[in-house]
């Protein structure tokens, strides 16, 4: 199959995939217990008013019609209205959007470099200290709560050793204009240097807090298909005619062990961008995880609604891109 | 349950100790089973074992540990260690209920669609992939959202976040052995399908179930305690430690690490419990699905 076929196909895939996640979200949405207009309004309001609400919301109407409504909605970018702002939840979602990209990517890196780097030795020496260590890492990463990890963080750093703020994305006393929403880039854009240490010493908590939890999963593959690949004829190929062995490790192996480990950190991503909704609560971030807890301490179906079909959206977006760039490095892939 | 992994926690965590170990199963599963039979005692005799009411205020507020209060007390004057022991109860509870209702979805439709194929079976899985490939924290807090709280309500939220890892697993080994020669044969002797599918497929089948379930109680006990940590688990004052850990920002302004530390540890300890016991059920069973990433 040729590579336009491959992502011709890959898209139309997703189309059922899209639909069918759409109804599961909008169906369950809709078997609260009780009515959406009654919690909306408070159970003392009058009949007439409950009737023109729903009647507003085209609650009236039959299922089936009421999710049509809502998918071509979608399609022209409604996402629906909050009930507790009045304003569009698409907005409320861009807005909130770029805080989260900036806490993921930068969980991000810290979780690739450590995964990547510590993979690599622990596979260089198998069973021998780097190795175990890192097993001992990944089961403490793999058995913690991040959100017990998270204040655990803050109060060693945040409060005895006053190092980093324990919460929000930039101190209140900083006057700043963003730009694109994400604060590391605007303030370098805008020259503001106080703001850009600010923004960072913000960050970084967070950040770590999350990437090392992320992190002890790349390691392990990392680790793993490094041993396997080390042990391939090519390596020993490579070794025997002499190349140093950095060399042979990090440009010979590592190029092979990590092609089946991007589709996994592509997910990953796309998981993270879906609202790190612990991360995000723990530490008071203003991204699209505290949005909707924040939505659902009110009760603002809507904008709950809005932001889990957002979310369905990211992930099956970026499983699409992550397809696609597995197929043009490994075309093995394609079908 | 962390935002990123909340399933098989129990099967990476099982992998590593057996790394660890060599090829020692039986000493994990002796200490896991051991740190299980230690919580679930402490869950069922926790009025006994509590030195005071969970519930009420017993003290002054944040005390440090002393030898009146061993684990201090929290910030309405409560036992921390009172309420780390009622706390077992909400968890274990929730999570053996979340994983048996878990396994009452997959596994029937599991059956139905592996047996029967065709049409039907593509429709299943589609619909089961869909909600597989959904974060799963992501939607365990949307229904819980809509249930609102309760024990019965929680487990249900983290039961659909798991359903498909048991329908997954049936679908599969169903549709590989219904074409083994003992279910052809019960078929030409004129067994009907209900029975074929119960006593013939069903008990082939049962050892993997039994290996998902207790690999999925760790999992499940995350997602609780994530959602409780949210807000979205039982109603307060009930003791719960994602609950009491929701409070943690207090604690951590107020350095009052006693009431972020022994909540948090307890969680892990049960993970950790329901890994190493979960990782020699496998063993024992050793079952066809050995391929889980």
């Amino acid at each position: 199959m040729s590579l336009k076929n491959y992502i011709l196909t890959r898209i139309l895939l997703a189309v059922p995939m899209i639909i069918i996640l759409l109804a599961f979200i909008f169906l369950i949405l809709r078997i609260i217990p009780g009515d959406p207009v009654l919690a909306m309004l408070g159970g003392k309001a009058p009949k007439e008013v409950i009737e023109q609400k729903r009647h507003e919301l085209g609650l009236d109407k039959p299922l089936p019609i009421q999710f049509f409504d809502y998918f071509f909605g979608l399609f022209k970018g409604d996402f629906g209205k909050s009930t507790l702002t009045g304003r569009p939840v698409l907005d409320e979602l861009k807005e909130r959007f770029p805080a989260t990209v900036e806490l993921t990517l930068f969980a991000f890196v810290i979780a690739v470099l450590i995964g990547i780097f510590g993979g690599t030795e622990a596979a260089k020496r198998k069973d021998k200290l780097p190795d175990v260590l890192a097993r001992f890492f990944a089961i403490f990463m793999y058995a913690i709560p991040i959100f017990w990890f998270g204040l655990m963080l803050q109060l060693l750093f945040g409060v005895m050793l006053r190092w980093l703020p324990v919460a929000g994305r930039i101190s209140p006393a900083i006057q700043f204009e963003p730009i694109t929403g994400l604060y590391i880039i605007d303030s370098l854009l805008r020259g503001n240097w106080k703001a850009f240490v600010d923004v960072v010493k913000h960050l970084i908590m967070p950040g770590t807090a999350l990437g090392l939890v992320i992190s002890s999963i790349f390691l392990r593959m990392v680790r793993n298909n490094m041993v396997l690949v080390l042990s391939k004829d090519f390596v020993k190929a490579a070794i025997a005619r002499g190349i140093e062995n950095k060399s042979v490790l990090y440009r010979h192996a590592l190029k092979n062990a990590l092609v089946p480990i991007m589709t996994v950190m592509g997910m990953q991503l796309a998981l993270l961008l879906a609202g790190a909704v612990l991360t995000e609560t723990t530490f008071s971030w203003p991204g699209l995880g505290s949005y909707l807890v924040l939505k659902i301490r009110y009760r603002d179906f809507p904008a709950i609604q809005g932001a889990v079909v957002f979310f369905a959206i990211i992930v099956v977006v970026i499983s699409i891109f992550v397809d696609i760039i597995n197929a043009i490095v490994d075309p093995r892939v394609r079908y | 349950m962390n935002e990123v992994k909340n399933k098989f926690i129990s099967h990476h965590i099982g992998s590593l100790l057996k790394e660890i170990f060599g090829s020692g199963t039986g000493i994990i599963t002796f200490i896991g089973a051991a740190i299980l039979i230690f919580f679930v005692i402490l869950a069922i005799f926790a009025p006994q074992i509590a030195p005071y009411d969970p519930t009420v205020r017993v003290s002054r507020s944040l005390k440090p540990p002393s030898d009146e209060f061993i684990f201090g007390t929290d910030n309405l004057g409560r036992d921390v260690l009172s309420r780390v022991i009622y706390g077992a109860r909400i968890a274990l509870t929730i999570a053996f209920i979340a994983v048996l209702i878990a396994a009452a979805i997959g596994i029937p439709l599991g059956l139905i669609s592996g047996y029967i194929g065709g049409i039907l079976d593509r429709i299943i899985t589609l619909i089961m992939d869909a909600i597989y490939s959904f974060p799963g924290l992501i939607l365990a807090i949307a229904i819980a959202a809509v249930l609102g709280p309760g024990i019965l309500n929680i487990a249900i939220s983290i039961a659909v976040v798991y359903a498909p890892t048991y329908y997954r697993v049936i679908r599969n080994q169903v549709a590989s052995i219904k074409d083994e020669l003992y279910v052809e044969a019960a078929r030409a002797i004129g067994a009907r399908n209900i029975v074929i599918l119960l006593r013939y497929i069903l008990p082939n089948v049962l050892p993997s179930v039994v290996v998902v379930l207790s690999m999925n109680l760790a999992d499940a006990i995350m997602t609780e305690a994530g959602l409780s940590f949210l807000g979205l688990g039982i109603a307060p004052p009930t003791p719960d430690w994602g609950f009491d850990l929701s409070n943690g920002q207090r604690f951590v302004l107020s350095k009052a690490w006693w009431g972020l530390l022994y909540p948090g540890l307890a969680i892990i300890t049960v993970v950790l419990g329901f890994s190493m016991f979960s990782e020699g059920v496998n063993e024992y069973l050793n079952p066809t699905i050995k391929e889980k990433r």
